[in-house]
C-alpha cells in the first residue's frame, strides 16, 4: 500500500509529473530532493537529460560526473543532486551563452543516485540520472590541503586549458585550487567555493555556476563553449576570498 | 481546479518574498541607530553601547531592589573542540543577538528563544600570528551588515539574516604577524579599524572603509614618519620622521592599535589608543618613540590627528597605551563642565583629558603599586620616572639588569573596558595587583617573528587576591569602592541606571554589585571563566542581561607565578542570557 500513496502523493503534488516516466533509479529521497531542490515544481523524467558517471567510483573524493542536455530549448538552470549524500545539493549551472554541458568530479559519501535536472522557459524541469556505486565516505574526510597545511600557498589559483573539438566548437577546462571542505570533517569548518562564472573576454556572462560542499578538491570544471579562445573567470568562496581569473591562449 | 491552487500557490510566493525583501530594510542599522545607541534601550548595536564606550544603560527595572531576582533565560554553547578565551561584547538588534568567539567565529541566535539561526566559522591559516590567545573582541552593525575582523588580519561583513560573507577586505598580511581580534565601530557609514601584532614588529595604523563595501577611505599609521593616505592618494606623514625615533627603529615600531577605538559625536574626534613601541628593550630606542604607549584624537573624515597624549614616552615595560578612552562630562564644583575623557592605564595610573585638546586634567593611581614613576607630572604631562626600575641595557650577548616593576606589563588593567555612569559620575575599572621581574636581551628584528628583546616572570603582589574591581572618583581621583578577587580580572564592566556595575570573574562567575557602595547583590556560575562584556537590553518590557562565558585570554598564556589561582579553571564557549521577569521587576 505504502508505495502506492506515495506515487498518488507525488502526482498530486505535480500535475505534469504525472505524465512523465517515473523514476527509473528508485531513489528513496527523490520526493525530498523534489520538494527541496527543485522546490516542488513540475518535473518529468526526460531522456534529452543525459548523465555519464562510473558505474562504480573508485575514489569516492574524485568521481567524474559529466552531462549534456540536448533538444531541449530555453534551459534556464540545471540542478546537479546526490539524492543520498549528506549535503546533496553538488551544482547549479546557468548557461547563457554556451551548450547545457558540464563535466566536473565530486565527492560521495555512500553509492547513491546522482540527479540532473534541467528547468526549460516553462517552468518544466526535465530530469535524468544515474545510480553511481561507491565505498564511501568521500564528504567526511578532511581535504588533502587542508591536512597538510597547503591551501593557502594555492588558494584560488586557476589554471585553464582551451582546445578545439571534431565540431568546430571549443572545450574549455578550468581548474580552481581550493580545499572545498564540507564541514563534516571534525574540526574543520564549511570552506568551499560558492559560484565561479564565465565571461568572454569582453565581460559578457557565458555560464554561472553555484557549487556546493560536495565537488571536489580543487575543483576541475570542463565546458563546451563557442568558439572563443579568451575568457575570464569570477568567482568566490563562503568566506568572501575572491576568484579571479583570464583564460588566454 | 488545479491551476487555480496553483496560481494561488504562486500568488502567495510572491507575497512572501516581498515580505522578505521588505523586513530587512526596515530592520536595517543606521547611522542614526548608532549615534543613539547608548539611549536607546531595546537594542545594542555598538561595541561600548554607544560610540562614546560609557557602557552605561538607561534602563533600571533591573536594580538594587530586584537583581535578586534576575534568572538564566537560556544559554548557546558555541560547541567544537576549540575553546579559549571568549571576550566578545555581543550586540542586539532586530529580534537578534550577534556574538564573536574564539577562532574568528560569529554566532546569530533569535533573542526570544536562544535558538542558532547562523553560524560563520571563518577559516584560518595554520600560520596565525595572535600574541595573545585567538580571541575576538566583538563586531559592529551597520546597514544589513555584521562587521568583524579575524586573526588572519581580514575584515568581513556577514548578512545579519543569513550569515553568508557580502564583503571580505585584507587589512594586512598575516605571515607578518598582523592579526585582529578588536570590535570595529561605525561612525557615519565608515567602519573604523586598527591592527594587531605589536609583539612583531608591525606598524599600527587606523584604517577607515565604506562601511557599505569595504573600500579604504583612508588610513592614518600610528607611527611617526609613516605615510598616510585619503582616497588613494598620500596624504602627509604622521608626525615627523625620526623625531622621536632613531635610526631605521621606526619602520618596525609596533604601535598597534590593537584593541580598536572610541568616537565622541560633540566633539567629532576618533580616540584610538596606541599599543607598546617595538622591541621592548628601550634601549635600542632612545626618545619619546611617538605615536606608541599614547591616545591619538583623529577626524574621522580625514584620518588627520588632531592631538595626542602619550601615556607612557619611551615605553619599557611594555605597558601599552591601548586601552579605551571613554568622552564623559566632568563636573566641576562651580557647576563649570568640562567636556572630558577618561583612562585607565596599563602603567597604574588613571587619566582624566580635556577631550576637546588633550590637555592632561588629572593622573593618579588606582593600583596600591607603582614602580616605575613616582607620578605624572601635571605641568609638563610627563611622567617623573624611577630610572632604578627601567629594566638595564643588555651588554653584547648577556641580558641586561632585571628589575622589579609594577603594575607588571599584564597591567593595572588590561583591555577589559571599564564603565562610567553619568548618575553616580564613577569610574569602574576592572584592576590588578600585580608586578613583574623583567630584563632585557638582544633582539634583531625578522619578520613574523617575536619581537621582544625581554624576558618577563609575572608575580602577584598580595596572596589573597590579585583582581580588584574598583569605582574611582575622574573629580578627586580617589578609589570609592573596591571588590577584591582572588584571580586576575579579565572581563569587561556595564553600569546600569537601576544603580548596578556587572562584571565577571574567571572563577566563572557574573556578579552585580551596587553602584554606590561596591556591596555584591548577585552572582551566578555560568561554567567557566568569564572574560567577556556583559550587555544589557529590554525585549518584551522585560529587561535582559547577557555575557559569554569561556576562560582564556592573556592570563593562562602570560601569567606566571599566577597560575597558582588560575591552573585548575575550565575552558568553555557559551553566550549566557538572563533575564528580570515581568512578575517580579
Amino acid at each position: 500500500m505504502r508505495p502506492l500513496f506515495i506515487f498518488l502523493l507525488t502526482s498530486l503534488l505535480s500535475p505534469w509529473g504525472w505524465a512523465a516516466d517515473s523514476d527509473t533509479l528508485n531513489s528513496p529521497q527523490w520526493q525530498f530532493v523534489h520538494t527541496r531542490f527543485l522546490k516542488a515544481e513540475p518535473y518529468q523524467f526526460d531522456g534529452a537529460v543525459k548523465v555519464e558517471a562510473p558505474t562504480d567510483a573508485e575514489d569516492s573524493l574524485n568521481v567524474p560526473i559529466s552531462f549534456q542536455v540536448d533538444g531541449l530549448e530555453g534551459i534556464q538552470e540545471i540542478v546537479v543532486v546526490a539524492d543520498l549524500n549528506p549535503i546533496p545539493q553538488v551544482l547549479r549551472f546557468r548557461p547563457k551563452e554556451m551548450r547545457p554541458h558540464l563535466s566536473f568530479r565530486m565527492k560521495l559519501q555512500q553509492g547513491s543516485p546522482i540527479h540532473v535536472a534541467a528547468k526549460t522557459a516553462d517552468g518544466l524541469w526535465h530530469v535524468g540520472g544515474v545510480w553511481v556505486n561507491a565505498a564511501g565516505g568521500g564528504c567526511t574526510l578532511p581535504s588533502v590541503g587542508t591536512a597538510s597545511g597547503d591551501w593557502t600557498k594555492t588558494l584560488g589559483q586557476v589554471s585553464a586549458n582551451v582546445w578545439q573539438r571534431p565540431d568546430g566548437s571549443n572545450r574549455l577546462r578550468v581548474r580552481v585550487m581550493h580545499p572545498m571542505d564540507t564541514g563534516l570533517a571534525s574540526g574543520i569548518p564549511t570552506f568551499h567555493i560558492e559560484n565561479l562564472n564565465v565571461l568572454s573576454e569582453d565581460g559578457k556572462v557565458l555560464a554561472e555556476l553555484d557549487l556546493f560542499e560536495p565537488i571536489s578538491e580543487n575543483p576541475m570544471l570542463s565546458f563546451d563553449v563557442p568558439k572563443q579562445t579568451q575568457f575570464k573567470l569570477e568567482g568566490r568562496d563562503n568566506n568572501g576570498n575572491k576568484i579571479q581569473a583570464e583564460v588566454v591562449q | 481546479m488545479k491551476s487555480g491552487d496553483l496560481f494561488r500557490k504562486v500568488l502567495l510566493a510572491s507575497a512572501i518574498s516581498l515580505a522578505l525583501t521588505a523586513a530587512p530594510l526596515m530592520a536595517a542599522v543606521t547611522d542614526q541607530d548608532i549615534a543613539n545607541d547608548a539611549t536607546t534601550p531595546n537594542d545594542v548595536v555598538s561595541y561600548g553601547l554607544g560610540l562614546q564606550g560609557q557602557r552605561f544603560s538607561p534602563l533600571d527595572k533591573l536594580n538594587t531592589e530586584t537583581v535578586k531576582n534576575l534568572i538564566p533565560a537560556f544559554v548557546l554553547s558555541y560547541g567544537d573542540e576549540k575553546q579559549r578565551g571568549q571576550e566578545a561584547q555581543p550586540l542586539v538588534h532586530n529580534g537578534k543577538i550577534f556574538v564573536t568567539a574564539s577562532y574568528s567565529r560569529v554566532f546569530a541566535v533569535d533573542a526570544k528563544t536562544g535558538e542558532e539561526l547562523w553560524q560563520y566559522d571563518h577559516r584560518l591559516p595554520d600560520g596565525i600570528l595572535p600574541c595573545c590567545d585567538v580571541v575576538n573582541r566583538g563586531g559592529a552593525l551597520y546597514d544589513n551588515l555584521f562587521i568583524f575582523s579575524t586573526l588572519d588580519a581580514q575584515l568581513v561583513a556577514l548578512d545579519q539574516d543569513t550569515g553568508k560573507v557580502v564583503w571580505k577586505e585584507k587589512m594586512e598580511d598575516y605571515k607578518a604577524g598582523y592579526s585582529n581580534t578588536a570590535a570595529p565601530i561605525v561612525v557615519n557609514g565608515k567602519v573604523i579599524t586598527g591592527v594587531s601584532g605589536g609583539e612583531f614588529g608591525i606598524v599600527g595604523k587606523v584604517e577607515a572603509r565604506d562601511a557599505k563595501t569595504g573600500k579604504l577611505i583612508w588610513m592614518r599609521p600610528t607611527v611617526e614618519g609613516h605615510m598616510g593616505t585619503l582616497d588613494g592618494k598620500d596624504n602627509g606623514i604622521t608626525g615627523e620622521t625620526n623625531k622621536s625615533w632613531p635610526g631605521d627603529l621606526w619602520k618596525t615600531g609596533g604601535a598597534a592599535t590593537w584593541l580598536g577605538g572610541t568616537y565622541d559625536a560633540e566633539t567629532n574626534t576618533l580616540f584610538f589608543g596606541t599599543g607598546n613601541p617595538s622591541p621592548w628593550n628601550s634601549h635600542l630606542r632612545p626618545g619619546d618613540n611617538l605615536y606608541s604607549s599614547s591616545v591619538l584624537a583623529i577626524n574621522p573624515d580625514d584620518g588627520k590627528i588632531k592631538w595626542s597624549y602619550q601615556w607612557t614616552p619611551h615605553d619599557g615595560w611594555d605597558f601599552d597605551g591601548v586601552n579605551e578612552f571613554i568622552s564623559f562630562d566632568l563636573k566641576q564644583a562651580d557647576g563649570k563642565v568640562i567636556k572630558a575623557g577618561g583612562h585607565a592605564d596599563r602603567n597604574g595610573f588613571f587619566y582624566v583629558l580635556d577631550r576637546t585638546n588633550g590637555q592632561l586634567i588629572s593622573a593618579n593611581p588606582f593600583v596600591n603599586k607603582v614602580t616605575w614613576a613616582k607620578g605624572i607630572d601635571l605641568k609638563t604631562g610627563r611622567p617623573e620616572y624611577d630610572d632604578a626600575n627601567r629594566p638595564g641595557a643588555p651588554s653584547g650577548a648577556d641580558k641586561g639588569q632585571s628589575v622589579f616593576a609594577a603594575p607588571s606589563f599584564l597591567g593595572g588593567k588590561n583591555w577589559m573596558p571599564m564603565a562610567y555612569n553619568p548618575n553616580t559620575d564613577l569610574f569602574y575599572v576592572p584592576s590588578n595587583e600585580w608586578g613583574m621581574d623583567i630584563w632585557n636581551e638582544p633582539i634583531s628584528y625578522k619578520k613574523g617573528a617575536a619581537y621582544l628583546g625581554a624576558g618577563f616572570t609575572i608575580k602577584p603582589l598580595n596572596e589573597d587576591y590579585i583582581g580588584a574591581l574598583r569605582a574611582m572618583d575622574p573629580k578627586t581621583g580617589k578609589i570609592v569602592w573596591e571588590a577584591k578577587n582572588k584571580a586576575p580580572l579579565w572581563g569587561g564592566v556595564l553600569t546600569t541606571a537601576g544603580n548596578l556595575v556587572f562584571t565577571g570573574t574567571p572563577e566563572g562567575y557574573l556578579k552585580a554589585f551596587d553602584a554606590k557602595t561596591g556591596q555584591e547583590l548577585w552572582k551566578f556560575q555560568t561554567g567557566s571563566g568569564v572574560v567577556g562584556c556583559p550587555i544589557t537590553w529590554e525585549q518584551d518590557g522585560e529587561q535582559f542581561v547577557a555575557v559569554p562565558s569561556g576562560w582564556g585570554g592573556a592570563v593562562p598564556l602570560w601569567g606566571g607565578e599566577v597560575a597558582k589561582s588560575i591552573k585548575h579553571l575550565n575552558q568553555g564557549g557559551s553566550l549566557w542570557v538572563f533575564k528580570l521577569p515581568k512578575t517580579t521587576s
